[in-house]
């Protein structure tokens, strides 16, 4: 039996303290919940100062966790995101070439792809989940007005949460739709009638798609401005503010009735 | 904490010796706290007192940037808050506040996952819960499991919308309250309107 404790380890009934008590803080987990408290113990071994210096210990560690965090966490999902679209068209390649080795021969060989391949597909869905709960964490109000894939997706193509939290809502809402935008605006240059792009990605969005057409322009107006706001409070303050979908929400309820 | 008749209102204060962390007044040793950005403070205006005591010791899930965690402190303060929060970036200004008060314990982690913290909490008499997450249920239960002592108290606020955003909030809350009946001695429930919609808390008392 062994129980992890932030400043130290029993392992059958012997108790190490740690070293290194940083180390421990961040170490101290175990699987099932401990059958006395932790804190009895620590008094044993720290008397009066236990909280004193727990304290210390749980801030310096968590400044440091903090900082790594910050840094890093947009990268990932963006990284996350293209790797999602990489595993899609592979798969979708691997699959034809799947399809045509079965036809040909069924070796023990072509089985063994058969299995790889499905665990490729299933590893799909671990990188959707990963995705959604990093983007709670970094960026909630995007996630809760948009989801977490779309607002993954925007992300995405701005590059990091900093330049989409700068980016005008204007822009928001056409992310994606660059190539129908360009050639708009180059038909208009030319003085040529053009039809400019309602929306991009944010198209996904069920409050968008199940609009009727001549509404869909509008709640996407809508829509793109409360995702800039919501990338602006996730970048500069990371709370949740509810009231932002909350106006998302009767907006659509408002559209879709009219 | 001190309920105060000004202004034509009802107003909440806490008794501290520490400086205003989110902008709330602060008249004499006495902090303002505002039930628009506390739902615990307002559980408490609505006339619910729950059993939090100068040397409590208490899990807070979901402290954020730690609003709600300051007039905690203030109130336990002969007691001990471990304070969970894995959102980095309020978790930034929360920090800021625990390294002020000396009954914080800043913890950087999901409280979804209390294997990560066994280590560290101690066995507790009170958890309060303001997540807004789909399964916050299970997570108030699975940490109850881990630190909560026998009789320990709880209150878990349930937003509607983060549950199911189409159902109808009634039939959600009580969903969640069948749901926690097997585990917990009910004891208070009710809506937090005016203050927020769509928002219930639930007081209970374990049962394990």
């Amino acid at each position: 039996m062994e129980y992890r404790l932030w400043f130290g380890k029993f392992v059958n009934d012997r108790f190490e303290k740690a070293d290194d008590l940083r180390k421990s803080f961040s170490e101290s987990c175990n699987s099932a919940p401990l059958p006395f408290s932790v804190s009895d113990i620590g008094k044993e071994i720290f008397g009066d100062d236990y909280y004193r210096i727990l304290r210390r210990v749980a801030i310096e560690v968590a400044e440091e966790h903090v900082e790594r965090e910050l840094k890093r966490e947009d990268r990932y999902v963006i990284s996350l995101v293209r790797t999602l679209d990489e595993i899609a068209n592979t798969a979708n390649l691997l699959d034809e070439r799947l399809r045509e080795l079965k036809e040909i021969k069924n070796s023990q060989l072509v089985e063994m792809f058969e299995e790889k391949l499905i665990e490729l597909k299933s590893l799909r869905g671990d990188i959707e989940k990963e995705i959604e709960d990093v983007m709670r964490k970094i960026a909630p109000n995007l996630s809760e007005i948009v989801g977490e894939k779309i607002g993954a997706r925007l992300l995405e193509k701005a590059g990091s949460l900093e330049k989409l939290a700068n980016y005008p809502s204007s822009t928001i809402q056409v992310i994606g739709a660059e190539k129908s935008l360009f050639k708009a605006l180059s038909r208009i240059r030319k003085g040529k009638k053009a039809k400019v792009p309602k929306h991009g990605v944010i198209f996904q969005h069920p409050f968008i798609k199940t609009l009727p057409k001549k509404k869909r322009g509008k709640m996407a107006r809508f829509m793109a401005n409360k995702i800039a706001i919501a990338a602006k409070i996730d970048y500069f303050r990371g709370e949740l503010d509810e009231s932002l979908s909350e106006e998302v929400w009767r907006r659509y309820e408002q559209l879709s009735r009219s | 904490m001190f309920k105060v008749e000004m202004e034509g209102k009802t107003r909440l204060f806490t008794r501290s010796a520490y400086p205003s962390h989110y902008g709330e007044r602060k008249i004499g040793d006495y902090r303002e706290w505002l039930p628009s950005r506390s739902k615990l403070a307002s559980i408490i205006l609505k006339g619910y007192v729950p059993g939090i005591k100068r040397d409590t010791r208490l899990l807070y899930l979901g402290a954020a940037t730690g609003t709600t965690a300051s007039h905690v402190s203030d109130i336990v303060d002969g007691g001990v808050i471990y304070a969970v929060e894995y959102s980095a970036k309020p978790f930034q200004k929360f920090l800021r506040l625990a390294m002020e008060r000396k009954n914080i314990i800043p913890i950087f982690a999901d409280a979804g996952n209390p294997e990560r913290y066994s280590g560290i909490v101690e066995k507790v008499d009170f958890i309060y819960q303001d997540i807004a997450q789909r399964n916050q249920v299970g997570i108030f239960v699975r940490n109850f499991e881990f630190f909560g002592k026998s009789g320990a108290e709880g209150i878990i606020c349930v937003k509607a919308k983060s549950i199911d955003s189409t159902a109808d909030p009634d039939e959600i809350y009580r969903k969640v309250i069948e749901s926690l009946e097997s585990r917990f001695e009910i004891m208070e429930w009710n809506e937090l309107e005016p203050y927020h919609r769509d928002h219930i808390f639930i007081s209970v008392r374990w049962k394990g």
